[in-house]
């Protein structure tokens, strides 16, 4: 899921400090679980905005907030509050934002969180960062673990100098990726897949600056 | 000859070979590269310039070299993949190669976050391994990375680096075994401090006969002071000084005597090690020492050649 972290609600004020009227678009998938754009958080935010003498004229939690057709067939039904309102405050990631945008072009669209990365939930509101979206998968030669997403260097022939006691020179909260792969391909017994040098990576697939893209082709 | 620098002459012709490191000034003055090369030109065969060395912004490594170049000096560039992609790194080495340079050293480079721009976006298009293997198909075959030919001639000699510090300490040679596949002609390695560890690595490198294939020169980093000392072993990286070493300086009387006394015990015990060709030795903020270090060390007098 996309890991979504609020963002200060000061900065937020000062962005938006000459408006009077919101509306607040949440999503019920990652902002959900992330704790950013939930029924709670829009209610918080929603008083949070009326403390600060600010009117709120609706909310309402998009099921799949990126899913532009669907959310623009959710969101009929509160013509009015979005006619009301001087600017819409989206309360999921940077894609969420970007409906908005699309849908109510006359609108100025802020959003309250940062998107930070593709990541897996491992414990309860615990995420880590594991997929770059690169667009070329190489976990089948990695033992399934990512080092363009988790070697602090993207090394492709790792690890590097910098590796200790299972840790990344950058953290000692970081473990070493490359560690991690030549533990796990050793348990499977395929440390022989790191014999082979690894060709430079096609980072054609991972900038594509926006162009639409079809049933996952481009 | 793949180059015909005096490094390569020097390894090529089976002598104990001896490179130390001049670091470049954070400024534009020349003087301080040519100081550097006046005094070390004498007790060295090659002098490697880093590049911008722990992300710290500094005058280019190219640039470095050009200067001791001009002083007759064989110099060695250091070149990290942190700061260019494959663009500007094959761009680089054309310019380098135009200019008369011979040595390259293919680093990663630390991490941009230890620098003094921790917000920079580090590149990372290639490895340290791909960039030796980019730069043997730039000279071998005369062509760039996506397969287009290149006008002239690009004689390089190359040079990568290994830490036997690192862990996992069992797979470090299997990552050398990829360094010189890629081809690596020579071998840097980080500061050595524990011995035995780095004894025990050798064994593994001539296991796999991979000081037949490249020249190993071993790395020395003279101790200045009690708190570098105790700096490198708690803080830096990649670097693993043992205990012992520390109390030793903390005991000493002469501190800096002490170091320099280390500094040869080291040279002395890698001396011995079967498959050594060289040192290299990397004496941050002291390169007056070099001289000094070399000469109690009886590996006067230099170039050899």
């Amino acid at each position: 899921m996309i890991i979504t972290k609020k963002r200060d609600f000061e900065e937020l004020m000062e962005n938006v400090k000459n408006y009077r009227n919101f509306f607040l678009l949440g999503c019920s998938e990652c902002a959900t679980l992330c704790g950013t754009g939930g029924e709670p958080e829009l209610k918080a935010m929603k008083e949070a905005l009326e403390a600060e003498g600010k009117s709120v004229t609706g909310t309402f939690v998009a099921k799949t907030g990126c899913q532009v057709l669907g959310t623009k067939v959710e969101l009929k039904p509160f013509k009015e509050a979005m006619d009301k309102t001087d600017c819409i405050i989206v309360m999921s990631c940077g894609a969420g934002t970007q409906t908005a945008v699309e849908l109510y072009e006359d609108k100025p669209v802020y959003p309250a969180n940062d998107s930070l990365f593709l990541g897996n939930m491992t414990r309860l509101k615990v995420f880590d960062e594991r997929c770059s979206l690169c667009g070329e998968c190489i976990l089948d030669k990695t033992g399934g673990i990512c080092p363009i997403t988790r070697c602090a260097k993207s090394l492709l022939n790792g690890p590097c100098g910098g590796s200790q006691d299972g840790k990344c020179e950058i953290s000692p909260d970081l473990p070493c990726a490359w560690e991690l792969i030549i533990k796990r391909l050793s348990k499977i017994g395929c440390l022989h897949l790191l014999e082979e040098i690894m060709p430079p990576k096609n980072w054609e697939p991972s900038y594509n600056s926006g162009l639409p893209t079809q049933k996952g082709k481009k | 000859m793949k180059a015909g620098s005096n490094l390569e002459k020097v390894l090529e012709g089976g002598y104990f070979t001896v490179t130390a490191e001049v670091g470049p000034p954070k400024g534009t003055l020349a003087n301080v590269v040519k100081r550097k090369g006046e005094l070390l030109k004498s007790y060295c065969d090659a002098l490697n310039v880093t590049d911008n060395q722990t992300a710290i912004v500094r005058m280019s490594s190219w640039s470095g070299c050009i200067l001791l170049k001009d002083m007759g000096i064989d110099p060695v560039m250091q070149m990290v993949v942190r700061d260019r992609n494959r663009i500007a790194i094959q761009s680089d080495i054309l310019g380098a190669v135009a200019l008369g340079i011979r040595n390259v050293l293919c680093l990663s480079g630390d991490h941009q976050k230890f620098g003094n721009h921790p917000t920079a976006k580090g590149v990372y298009d290639i490895d340290s391994i791909q960039l030796i293997q980019t730069l043997k198909t730039m000279r071998d075959e005369k062509k760039f990375m996506n397969g287009e030919d290149i006008s002239g001639e690009v004689q390089l000699f190359i040079g990568a680096a290994e830490n036997p510090f690192a862990d996992p300490f069992e797979y470090r040679v299997m990552r050398l075994v990829k360094k010189v596949k890629a081809g690596a002609d020579f071998i840097q390695t980080q500061g050595i401090f524990d011995v035995g560890k780095f004894i025990k690595w050798m064994g593994m490198v001539r296991d796999q006969e991979l000081d037949k294939k490249v020249h190993i020169l071993a790395g020395v980093i003279p101790i200045k002071s009690v708190g570098m000392a105790r700096y490198m072993r708690d803080n830096v990286s990649g670097i693993s000084v043992p205990d012992a070493i520390v109390t030793r300086m903390e005991g000493a009387k002469d501190v800096k005597e002490e170091g320099v006394q280390i500094a040869l015990e080291t040279i002395d015990q890698i001396k011995e090690i079967d498959g050594i060709h060289g040192i290299h030795i990397m004496a941050v903020a002291w390169e007056d020492i070099v001289p000094v270090i070399l000469e109690r060390a009886g590996l006067l007098p230099r170039p050899i050649l």
